[in-house]
């Protein structure tokens, strides 16, 4: 091959590659891949929502290792069931519904780690000691929100089955007068265990994704 | 032509075959453990006595409960009864896909995933790092032995070539078209870059065996969640429409292009074109042995030319060329690359059809 030949063939993939790559990030901002993004629960130990869209490479170790089976990949078919709605690039990244079944903080075995952030081979989940001070500082899944409009304690009748879900309980969401949930945003770490137990429906009380809730 | 069945072909189908069960069995094993964690497991075997989901969990329980940790002996109890926290350590063993896989403890990434997390996020992580030994060490030494050894679509698409061997007996036509080879370097390139643009690892959406393993894991996950609900059998209302990606590949290998991904479009075996090229163990043809049959070029599923000894980067050392040897001139050896043996992207010969 002759240089003048070798040079138009590398121009020509050159020109190829480049309008290739135009192609794809304008069908990718078209689809809103990284436009349209709606805010979900995520694993316990996930980076913000942008990085976490970069890092994860939707390998699906996370909901394998998950003993409670509450990390589902965010598909059309699963978000639908919960009026949700995956943006172009969540598609198969791990989303919690606390609805369907909500994070135990690997209560039920015996591991040194949350299992899901020990999977993940990417870092998407950063590692997290399952110690009690730990979990509090550094999981953020969101913050459990309580509709007062819909909740029986604050409408003449106790419940406080949230209360007791809660694995923090007395610290994250106490019980006030008439068994009302009182939430203390510092140490609610988003689990959902109160969402999961409310008997109310539309339930009461609420985990809100972080990026909503701060 | 003598048919004789060669070890290494049988242990290579017995690795692709364990690859695809182990695909299909590791959520069961992930249900199994939450089962178990649950402490739900005998009731759900026994609820579910006699389905596909039920005698699943009963066959890993009797698994797991027969490896050393798996049962435990009480006091005051005559037989033994399973060890919670064993045979929940023994379901960690196994993780993922093809894409990103946990065995035995051991973390491993395929090094296009880790290559896009990387780009997309501009952050290299420790655990990246990490997952990408065990696949970087032996790919730098056998080449792109993923292709021919684990990668499930590999073996799907060596069957659908396999199926047009019977379509030709069939006398039904089929077409070769043949592409150019370095489409699959491009598509490496703009998928990388779109990826750092986007900020998204795109190529995961479309690599195949990525495909594959999330469909699969759907599927099953679904056939469990039908069983929860009391709908036993089977159904695959689990799948999305990627899977019509896969079907439409398959269709388009079966009837058009022979191995037209895995030899023209591939992004993942780009890369490990690449991080193959210099590998010491590889495919040597004996000169003084070949008599020029071209057996090997025909049975060769990448279009290479072992007759000619140019195997080059491309080359998957899966062996079919060795078997179609009648006069033991192909055969593995160690050889630090020749010129000859690491060129570029070699030209497609048109004896192979």
């Amino acid at each position: 091959m002759s240089e003048k030949i070798k040079r138009r063939h590398f121009l020509k993939h050159l020109t190829a590659s480049a309008v290739a790559v135009a192609g794809t990030t304008a069908a990718g901002k078209w689809m809103g891949g990284t436009g349209e993004v709606n805010a979900c629960i995520r694993p316990p130990g996930a980076l913000d929502e942008k990085d976490f869209l970069a890092t994860c490479i939707r390998c699906g170790r996370c909901g394998d290792a998950c003993p409670n089976q509450c990390i589902h990949p965010f598909t059309e078919e699963l978000a639908k069931t919960h009026a949700m709605h995956p943006g172009a690039a969540q598609r198969n990244t791990p989303v919690i519904f606390p609805r369907t079944q909500a994070c135990m903080l690997c209560n039920a075995v015996e591991s040194d780690y949350l299992l899901c952030t020990e999977a993940c081979p990417t870092g998407a989940l950063q590692k997290i000691e399952k110690k009690i001070n730990v979990l509090v500082e550094q999981v953020n899944m969101g913050k459990a929100v309580v509709d007062k409009t819909l909740c029986y304690s604050f409408n003449g009748a106790s419940c406080g089955i949230c209360v007791h879900a809660c694995p923090l309980e007395g610290k994250a969401l106490t019980a006030g007068m008439w068994e009302k949930p009182l939430i203390d945003p510092d140490y609610c770490v988003g689990c959902g265990l109160c969402e999961r137990a409310c008997v109310r429906y539309p339930q009461a009380i609420r985990v809100v994704p972080p990026e909503i809730s701060s | 032509m003598k048919f004789e069945i060669h070890k290494l072909q049988v242990l290579r189908r017995v690795v692709q075959i364990l690859v695809i069960l182990l695909l299909l069995l590791v959520p069961a094993i992930a249900r199994y453990a939450n089962s178990v964690a649950a402490d739900d497991i005998d009731g759900h075997i026994e609820a579910w006595d006699g389905s596909i989901q039920g005698e699943t969990l009963a066959g890993i329980d009797t698994v797991f409960r027969a490896f050393p940790n798996g049962e435990m002996t009480r006091p005051g109890l005559d037989t033994p009864e399973r060890n919670r926290q064993g045979v929940i350590g023994y379901s960690r063993a196994f993780r993922g896909g093809p894409w990103s896989a946990e065995l035995f403890g051991i973390s491993m990434s395929d090094p296009l995933a880790a290559l896009e997390s990387i780009i997309a996020s501009k952050h290299v992580a420790r655990v990246v790092l990490i997952s990408l030994i065990v696949p970087i060490i032996l790919t730098v030494l056998f080449g792109r032995i993923f292709c021919s050894w684990i990668c499930p679509m590999g073996f799907i698409f060596e069957m659908t070539d396999k199926l047009r061997k019977a379509l030709k007996f069939l006398e039904i036509k089929t077409y070769n078209i043949r592409f150019r080879r370095d489409t699959k370097f491009s598509l490496l390139v703009v998928g990388l870059v779109s990826s750092a643009i986007l900020s998204v690892p795109i190529l995961g959406y479309i690599y195949p065996p990525a495909i594959f393993s999330r469909e699969l894991h759907d599927l099953v996950f679904t056939l469990f969640d039908r069983a929860e609900a009391k709908m036993f059998g089977f159904s695959l209302v689990g799948l999305t429409w990627m899977s019509l990606i896969l079907l439409g590949i398959i269709v388009f290998e079966l009837l058009v292009s022979r191995r037209w991904w895995c030899r023209y479009v591939c992004p993942g075996g780009a890369l490990y074109i690449l991080l193959g090229a210099k590998r010491p163990m590889r495919v040597k043809l004996l000169e003084s042995k070949c008599t020029r049959c071209v057996d090997c070029v025909v049975a060769c599923p990448m279009g290479l030319n072992p007759m000619n000894n140019q195997m080059g980067m491309e080359c998957d050392s899966c062996g079919e060329c060795i078997s179609s040897c009648d006069d033991d001139a192909l055969k593995y050896a160690f050889d630090m690359g020749t010129a000859a043996a690491t060129t570029m992207i070699p030209e497609t010969v048109s004896v192979g059809k």
